[in-house]
Parts: structure tokens; C-alpha cells; sequence
């Protein structure tokens, strides 16, 4: 019914308020992409430029998802690999993060829900172990010694505090 | 007895001083260790009756790691013995006034609480920094083990190296660099 009503909506709406903008396109628009600013005399360019991912070389994957990773057992490619992340390996935890520090959300990071929040609990770790001062807004103090209180004395986390209740795998509800 | 045996029942008998880097550990963890040392439970000499303890000398207690939200929810208690003196201060206040205190108490905590205890706590040199007098550092011939790898931060860790790591995660087709 609803999927109904939405059409209904957005063909009346089209109808009425009929823009050149097209939803539909016939070339391949979407790629990688990286804003360029710079100067042409007194005005400001600001421009749109595919480029390629810097990661792809780099990219590690375990090898039955790699294969055929809509067979494998595990959905997403992180409980794949079964790497056992501490909140100390920041190298690891650093590519799921904004420049100021923010976690990607899961459109972006492509991992399944269990994983998406045990790496979001360990970037928080690492954050408030002070490991990651260099991925922070502008304003924050980058030093972890001149933080205020108590959070200026070092701390550290234990992982098994992520999952304190057993969730159930997603997979594992209707097997039989 | 002969002059090689003589030497064996000195060498048994001596005082070891160990030292033990206190960055990044834990101080209930470590005081677990530092209390076999100090008591001599790690040799196959030891008895209660005998005075076989070692001197351990902890270095940079200032640097050290609490777990978790331990600095604002671990309370220490004294009581001044008038009534309405008792005082709850919480670890980071008291890391505050005295960087060795909380390393100290964790120790004596873990020990028993017998005559011997303040004996032996009198054998456990603690410093806030690297710095150690020279008459200390003469002493020491042994290195206590650390109980947790000291993290590096990623401001540290070279832009290059940060680049050559290996990926796990890459970006949707769509995605814009920012």
C-alpha cells in the first residue's frame, strides 16, 4: 500500500513540478570521487574529479569470501578475515574513520550490523585512550596529557566489555 | 665447605634488585608480580620464616594505565580515626597529589596483612619518572617482564608506514574523498 501511495505521489509530483533533472542515467556516473578547489583569476573553481581508490592495491580479503562472497557463510568481510582487533590497532581502526575522527556508517564501511558496532566501540577505545589524536575535529587539543580531570591519565580497555550479552548470529534463527 | 659452594650460598642468599617499567600497565595486574619478587615466591628457596625477599625498583608510576572508567569510579578510603573523618578519594585525585600512591597501595593490598608486610614494602622503590638516583640504578641486574604492550599512538607512527599498511576496508564507487 505504501509502495503504492509513493508512486501515486512522485508521478503526481513529477507531473506538476516536471524539472530536466533526471533520476535515471545512461552512462556510469558513479565513481570514486575527490573535490579540487583552486583558482582561475578572481573565481573559485570548484570541481569533481574521479579517481582511483588509493586502497584497492592494499585491500586485504580472506580467500572463500574473496571467491564467491555471496556463497560464503560469513556476510560481511570482516567476520571473513576473523582478525581479532584490539583497540590498540589503530592502523586497523583508522580506515574506518573520518579525518575528524567520526565513524563511516555502514553504507560506506560495508560491514554487517555486529560488526559495524564492535569497530565503533573500538574507535571509541581508541579515542579516549588518546591513540588516535591525530584523527580529531580542529579545535580539540591534540595532546592527551592536558585533557581535563581524569582523562588525562592513560587508560586502557578490555574488549570483552563490547559484547557483554551473547547476541544471536543473524544466520542461525530459522536453521534447522 | 669449598670456595664454590661458599659462592652458591651467597649468590642464593644475595638480594636480586629488579626493576620494573610501569608505562602502560596495569597496577592490580602488576602488583601480582611485583609481590612474588618482593616476597621471594619465585625462588625454590622460599619459606615464610625466611628473609629471601628482592628489591624491586618500579620506574615512570606516573604513566601508568587504569582500565576502563577506573580513574573516576575507584574510590581509596582513609579515615582520620575522629568521628566525621572519613574520606572517599577517587584514583584520579589522588594520582593527582601523589603519582606513586596508587601503585604503592595496589601492592600492599595484594600481600597479606601480616607482620611481614611493612618489611617488605620497605623494599619497593617507586619513581614517578625515568629519572633513578645512581645509587639505585648501580643495583639493579634484572628486568621484570611488562604485562601489556605500551600502545603507539597513530601520530607516531610514520605517514608513510600508515600508507603501506595493508587495508581491510575500501570505499564504495560513489564515495567522495574528503
Amino acid at each position: 500500500m505504501s509502495f503504492l501511495t509513493r508512486t501515486g505521489y512522485s508521478f503526481a509530483k513529477n507531473t506538476i513540478l516536471s524539472t530536466s533533472l533526471r533520476s535515471i542515467s545512461t552512462t556510469k556516473q558513479l565513481r570514486l570521487k575527490e573535490l579540487r578547489e583552486h583558482k582561475e583569476g578572481s573565481s573559485l573553481v570548484v570541481e569533481g574529479v574521479t579517481v582511483p581508490s588509493p586502497r584497492t592495491e592494499l585491500l586485504i580479503r580472506a580467500v572463500n569470501h574473496q571467491e564467491n562472497p555471496h556463497q560464503c557463510k560469513d556476510t560481511c568481510y570482516m567476520c571473513a578475515l576473523n582478525l581479532d582487533v584490539k583497540h590498540t590497532d589503530v592502523l586497523i581502526l583508522s580506515q574506518f574513520v573520518r579525518t575528524d575522527g567520526c565513524m563511516l556508517p555502514r553504507r560506506i564501511t560495508g560491514l554487517c550490523q555486529r560488526q559495524q558496532k564492535k569497530i565503533g566501540k573500538l574507535v571509541t577505545m581508541a579515542q579516549k585512550a588518546g591513540l588516535m589524536i591525530n584523527l580529531t575535529p580542529a579545535y580539540c587539543h591534540k595532546d592527551p596529557k592536558k585533557r581535563y580531570g581524569f582523562k588525562k591519565f592513560n587508560t586502557y580497555f578490555d574488549e570483552k566489555t563490547i559484547f557483554m550479552k551473547r547476541i544471536p548470529k543473524p544466520t542461525d534463527r530459522f536453521e534447522r | 665447605m669449598s670456595a664454590a659452594k661458599r659462592v652458591q650460598q651467597w649468590a642464593t642468599f644475595a638480594r636480586t634488585w629488579h626493576i620494573f617499567d610501569c608505562k602502560w600497565q596495569d597496577p592490580y595486574q602488576s602488583a601480582e608480580v611485583i609481590k612474588k619478587y618482593l616476597m621471594g615466591l619465585h625462588k625454590p628457596i622460599y619459606h615464610s620464616m625466611n628473609d629471601c625477599g628482592d628489591v624491586v625498583v618500579c620506574i615512570n608510576s606516573r604513566e601508568i594505565a587504569l582500565r576502563g572508567n577506573d580513574w573516576r569510579q575507584r574510590a581509596y578510603f582513609h579515615h582520620t580515626g575522629y568521628p566525621g573523618g572519613a574520606t572517599w578519594t577517587l584514583a584520579w585525585e589522588v594520582h593527582n597529589k601523589d603519582p606513586t600512591m596508587i601503585i604503592k597501595k595496589a601492592v600492599y593490598k595484594a600481600m597479606r596483612g601480616n607482620l611481614q608486610r611493612r618489611h617488605t614494602m620497605q623494599r619497593l622503590l617507586i619513581y614517578p619518572g625515568e629519572e633513578i638516583p645512581e645509587d639505585i640504578i648501580q643495583n639493579v641486574s634484572n628486568q621484570i617482564r611488562q604485562l601489556r604492550l605500551v600502545p603507539t599512538r597513530l601520530d607516531h607512527i610514520s605517514e608513510e608506514e600508515v600508507k603501506k599498511f595493508p587495508k581491510v576496508m575500501d570505499y564504495p564507487q560513489d564515495y567522495v574523498l574528503k
